[in-house]
């Protein structure tokens, strides 16, 4: 198996084997979702017109959930120093980590936000886009949480430090991401523009942010 | 049976390539204490070192800005020439503090990850648990294995990387008499073949002819 296949195939493994997988996340923006209408009120078409906005800002939340964890473990356990000392590029391999745990624990985000937008009542077309805006806000939030995971490893109660530094680069995506599900519930033909840069957000943080990853890396070990 | 006639019935493996480690003049510093100063020592092909000082003296920084983590304050690092952040990435077997091991992750799947991760075939896995007498617990997950066995999974890992130069930090800490020979057999397999092994120890380790650094002293 190639090392960046292997990395990636472990990390999904452990996420699914000792941090329950997908399910930390999915409950959380599962309970975020459904608590926020009981907050607002009943008023139908407030709800629908508020939902992308809840929906993308609950997805981000639920992602920081097991950033902490991340880097942490890889710190605390001594797993990072080895990865400093193979012949792959670190950028590399902190991409493959961070996808692999992000395929293993994220998946149900944007099947959860179909459903929570057809649940805040969003026609079904519109529900769709919403889900599509948050299967391409994945990978940026991932890597920005992971980032800010890096940053954090192996200081006690990161996970404070860890929202101040991931939340405001999680900002651009959350505008576009939202503003594509309401686009589509508004019908403006805006929705697929947002959707599109949802997306070049999220290949541009995959291009970037291993860097950034791998520099915080070696700054924490150093 | 100990471990050196195990050890002795796989096949012998092969020389590796000459290696040197130059260090000269090194100066290394935590915070603001200064925990060494001009020191200096050359390792050459089937040499060892062992690491002594108590706490604090600066072994495992020593370590570390051997492995290439950390910069020294001055002085400098070669192997073969060639400064640890450019040479060590294919040269260097380490063993930190901790083992690497995951909690819910068994030896056999840990193992194989680092094979792939490593380069080296999966086939060497169990000759190299065999080394460390754990390859009864190949399938158990290791928070089940004690520190003693949780120190031989990273010892396996540190035969299985196939690599010239051993940074072993406190590797006897937590293993028993016979992890111990375990160890001391594998460390003069490896000198055989031209292998470089530095150890950070509290425990005396007696390996033949190991040359001793007290960090107290520097």
């Amino acid at each position: 198996m190639g090392v960046l296949t292997a990395i990636f195939a472990r990390e999904a493994r452990l996420a699914w084997a000792g941090g329950g997988g997908a399910a930390g996340p999915a409950a959380f923006f599962l309970a975020a979702i459904t608590l926020a209408p009981l907050a607002i009120g009943p008023a139908a078409d407030l709800l629908a017109a508020a939902g992308p906005g809840i929906l993308a800002f609950a997805a981000l939340l639920s992602v920081l959930q097991s950033a902490e964890r991340l880097f942490g473990d890889d710190f605390s356990d001594g797993t990072l120093d080895l990865y400093l000392l193979t012949p792959t590029s670190l950028a590399a391999l902190c991409l493959a980590k961070v996808m692999g745990q992000a395929s293993a624990t994220l998946w149900p985000l944007p099947l959860i936000g179909v459903l929570g937008g057809l649940m805040y009542g969003l026609p079904p077309s519109s529900a769709l886009v919403l889900g599509a805006a948050l299967l391409a806000a994945i990978p940026a939030l991932a890597l920005i949480a992971g980032f800010a995971g890096a940053l954090a490893a192996g200081i006690k109660r990161g996970g404070l430090l860890i929202a101040l530094i991931a939340t405001p680069m999680m900002v651009p995506v959350l505008i576009f991401a939202a503003g594509a599900g309401r686009s589509a519930f508004a019908g403006d033909e805006r929705a697929v523009a947002n959707l599109l840069l949802t997306l070049a957000i999220s290949l541009g943080t995959v291009a970037l942010a291993p860097f950034g990853i791998a520099a915080a890396v070696r700054g924490r070990l150093g | 049976m100990t471990s050196a006639s195990l050890s002795q019935t796989d096949e012998p493996a092969p020389i590796f390539p000459e290696l040197r480690l130059s260090v000269s003049g090194l100066a290394l510093s935590r915070g603001d204490t200064l925990l060494a100063r001009d020191l200096s020592f050359e390792l050459g092909p089937g040499e060892a070192v062992l690491l002594t000082g108590r706490n604090g003296t600066g072994k495992t920084s020593f370590l570390r800005a051997l492995a290439g983590f950390i910069e020294p304050d001055a002085g400098a690092i070669s192997l073969n020439e060639a400064p640890p952040a450019l040479a060590a990435a294919d040269t260097i077997a380490w063993l930190g503090h901790a083992d690497g091991l995951k909690p819910g992750e068994t030896p056999r799947s840990a193992l194989r990850f680092w094979a792939d991760l490593y380069g080296q075939p999966r086939t060497a896995i169990m000759p190299a648990l065999r080394a460390l007498e754990i390859d009864h617990l190949i399938d158990r997950p290791a928070a089940r294995l004690s520190r003693g066995q949780q120190r031989r999974c990273g010892l396996a890992r540190i035969v299985l990387a196939n690599r010239p130069l051993w940074l072993l930090d406190e590797p006897a800490g937590p293993l028993d008499a016979e992890g111990r020979a375990c160890l001391a057999a594998l460390v003069a397999t490896h000198r055989a073949r031209g292998g470089l092994v530095i150890a950070a120890t509290h425990q005396p380790l007696d390996w033949p002819e190991a040359r001793s650094l007290d960090m107290g002293r520097l």
